[in-house]
């Protein structure tokens, strides 16, 4: 039975007429639905996973009370994909979907991991959190390099959206007056360890490059209602004093509290309806996760913040008379130019500069540093093997040395003596390409009978290069900062496994060849929007759910204003 | 120790006060509530099953191993982590938590598992003329010291390192579930400095002056 809370005062929240309806309690969408129910509208929020109570919250649950002390062989069986992500464990992993109920296709040689959740909330319980604004230099990408287009809005244009997002989350982070990176409204940052506060002075006189510690939508201070950050490390279990962003306790919790919204768990949409005659959206049809009853809601407006795979499979599932290749895809751009930011390069090391012993009741910092995109920038001037560029996420701290060779007391002993270790990681622009896309494969359906997608997608020569690149630069500014035994690392990892989804439905003034306008608006059918990732025009190379909640809030004063406007 | 337990104390008051107010504020603000989920819908963990001591019952019978396969693994897990002042392998009941991750493994990962403990009895019979757990302590530790430094003595430059040694191999994929049984046990926590709670407090970070972290 599907599981309805209703903010209004009817029996079933069916019969209404909502004048939006949005898809997906994640990042996005909670936002959209805190930001049109306070501003009056009616709002059906509707979520494919079920509500989340902090009671299942395990981040202090030590591993030796769990079966299998989180190494469980079961959960690779419902979910092999999923298990690629670190956040899936044994602790939790139902939020996570399983893999035999929620499959997809893709060809033999073009893997491509889908890590995803279907729970209120979605992967904003499970985010790693790290908050960075996007810079008018990725913003006008084509601009600088003349590849593909620049965004259709600047970095103006979103700004005072940043600052509403930073001001509410609870961003903590460092100003640096760096261009490529623009501050924001930040809370006090967490600390650096000595490896991180000693890379970034050497990297700095080196090589003028920023290290700042990581800008974290986790509280240092208490901030809205939530308490700060304790340290107790695994925030992917939940937190118990809400100290990391996540939608459920957040933005869906006002949007219930304004008394608009109705919140609509286990409602898995299969596709957009459409008032043919009117070329208008008039609301969704979903199966009940539980009962697989299918059912109706309808709107004045509908909204789609399902992640940017899953939004476009829902237009792609919606076609029409009218609209043959998939709703709103009069510029056949739907579905195409999926990306997803690059990983794989990077270098490690050992700081034998400091004598620390590691220890497992030390406070953990949920948190690492950030170093912004010093390649291809205005100041740097072109490299000649590749254009735009990554940033890196690192740390050094003292661990326990597992790795440690022998056995018996003396290698008892070297594990607890550790090691200090040091680590960058890049994160690379992806390259919007038109044969990177999602489809709908005629021949797979998911456990509610809902049309699959199939994901054809692979990193190319420019995200093979920015790799090899950045772990030389890394194994450069560890080497700089003293690291002994320093190993690179320039594979290019599968595609998903940034879990950073962008494209698919992206923003464009022109018609012909975008699916949304510049306020996330599709071109074709005005009452129907896509507020996620898929908008996305490029990657940056910096962490995106940050920009995507700004580029939400936006998106949403504008069709309030319409609304005001009567205009819908 | 002081200073952190007062953290502590301060950190974990925080933590259930904290829980109190965003719940009964959502209850209150609301004709509607989040409904809670089915408990059938939340992990074992999630419903705070608590399996910490399912291994040392009484009347425990491995799922998986022989009972030579179980006493050979108790013998090399307490070898290889060995009590020395604190507890070892044996006491942790490593053997019985590997026992019961094998149970659920896949056929081909339980068969690696047990050709790397039966290389250790054929390799003790080839040397010493009987099984593993049956050798002389100093046997035991000539078997491992080969399997972990698999060298040829001799030639003028000094020994040669074996690449590829198969016993280097099964001895590696022993050691690594030995040792992630031990310190995932709670003896194994204790052991890496745990004293029992999970809420650390302030983040100290370095406080070195600007420019000299040394």
């Amino acid at each position: 039975m599907s599981v309805t809370v209703n903010g209004m005062r009817s029996d079933d929240p069916l019969l209404q007429t909502y004048d939006a309806i949005v898809v997906g309690s994640g990042a996005t969408g909670g936002w959209a639905a805190k930001r049109l129910s306070e501003a009056g509208l009616k709002v059906a929020l509707l979520e494919a996973g079920r509500a989340v109570t902090p009671k299942e919250f395990t981040e202090h649950m030590p591993a030796y009370k769990l079966k299998y002390r989180d190494h469980s062989p079961e959960i690779v069986r419902t979910r092999p994909i999923q298990k690629e992500c670190y956040a899936c464990m044994e602790y939790n992993y139902e939020w996570f979907v399983n893999d035999l109920e929620n499959p997809y296709s893709t060809p033999l040689d073009k893997p491509f991991t889908w890590q995803r959740l279907r729970v209120l909330g979605g992967r904003s319980l499970v985010w790693g959190r790290q908050s960075y604004r996007m810079s008018e230099t990725d913003f006008k990408g084509a601009s600088h390099d003349g590849y593909d287009v620049d965004w259709p809005i600047s970095y103006a244009d979103v700004a005072p959206y940043y600052d509403i997002v930073e001001k509410y989350v609870g961003i903590s982070g460092a100003s640096e007056g760096n261009e490529m990176l623009p501050d924001g409204q930040f809370l006090p940052p967490m600390k650096m360890s000595c490896g991180e506060a000693l890379l970034r002075d050497r990297v700095k006189e080196k090589f003028g490059h920023t290290v700042t510690i990581g800008r974290v939508a986790i509280l240092t201070q208490a901030h809205n209602g939530r308490l700060p950050c304790h340290y107790c490390g695994p925030c992917e279990r939940g937190c118990t004093t809400f100290s990391y962003f996540s939608s459920p306790f957040t933005t869906v919790k006002d949007a219930l509290a304004s008394g608009n919204c109705t919140l609509i768990t286990n409602a898995v949409v299969a596709h957009v309806n459409m008032d043919a005659a009117a070329n208008k959206a008039a609301g969704v049809t979903y199966v009940d996760r539980l009962t697989h009853e299918v059912k109706e809601v309808k709107a004045k407006t509908v909204i789609l913040c399902a992640q940017a795979l899953e939004s476009a499979r829902i237009l792609l599932n919606s076609s029409t008379r009218e609209y043959p290749n998939g709703l709103a895809n009069s510029s056949g751009a739907l579905g195409h130019y999926l990306m997803d930011h690059v990983v794989g390069g990077g270098a490690s090391g050992r700081l034998d500069t400091f004598r620390v012993l590691p220890n497992a009741n030390e406070p953990a910092r949920p948190n690492g540093i950030y170093v912004p995109r010093f390649r291809n920038t205005p100041k740097s001037g072109k490299h000649s093997r590749f254009i735009r560029g990554y940033g890196y996420q690192g740390g050094a701290e003292a661990n326990f040395n597992f790795g440690a060779e022998g056995y018996g007391s003396i290698y008892k002993k070297a594990v607890k003596d550790g090691l200090y270790s040091i680590g960058l990681g890049a994160f690379g622009e992806s390259l919007a390409r038109w044969d990177n896309y999602v489809a709908i494969d005629p021949n797979l359906k998911d456990a509610w009978g809902i049309p699959a997608l199939h994901v054809h997608m692979t990193h190319g020569d420019n995200e093979t290069a920015l790799m090899e690149d950045s772990a030389v630069a890394a194994a450069e500014m560890l080497e700089a900062a003293g690291a002994k035994d320093i190993r690179v690392r320039s594979s290019v990892e599968k595609p998903g496994m940034a879990i950073h989804e962008m494209g698919t439905a992206r923003m464009g003034n022109d018609p012909k060849k975008f699916v949304l306008n510049s306020f996330n608006q599709t071109h074709d059918v005005k009452n129907l929007f896509v507020m996620d990732g898929a908008s996305f025009v490029s990657t940056a190379c910096q962490n995106p759910t940050l920009s995507f909640m700004a580029v939400t809030v936006r998106a949403c004063d504008h069709l309030i204003d319409r609304f005001k406007r009567n205009d819908v | 120790m002081k200073r952190r337990e007062l953290l502590r104390a301060g950190v974990v008051a925080g933590a259930v006060a904290a829980m109190r107010p965003p719940v009964a504020a959502a209850q209150s603000t609301q004709n509607a509530t989040i409904p809670p989920p089915p408990e059938s819908q939340l992990t074992p963990a999630g419903r705070g099953v608590d399996a910490s001591n399912d291994l040392a019952a009484a009347n425990w019978k491995p799922l998986f191993l022989n009972e030579h396969q179980n006493e050979t693994l108790i013998v090399l897990s307490e070898l290889i982590m060995p009590a020395t002042d604190t507890p070892g392998a044996k006491e942790a009941l490593v053997n019985r938590y590997i026992d019961l991750v094998l149970a659920a493994e896949t056929p081909e990962k339980q068969r690696e598992f047990l050709n790397s403990l039966s290389y250790l009895d054929s390799e003790s019979i080839r040397r010493c003329n009987n099984t593993f757990r049956y050798l002389a302590r100093e046997d035991q530790d000539g078997l491992l010291h080969a399997m972990v430094y698999p060298r040829i003595a001799g030639g003028w430059a000094g020994d040669n390192v074996i690449p590829n040694d198969p016993g280097h191999a099964h001895f590696e994929a022993l050691k690594e579930r030995i040792v992630m049984a031990y310190y995932s046990s709670q003896i194994g926590e204790k052991e890496l400095g745990w004293d029992g709670a999970f809420a650390h407090g302030p983040y100290q970070g370095c406080d070195h002056p600007e420019g000299s972290h040394k």
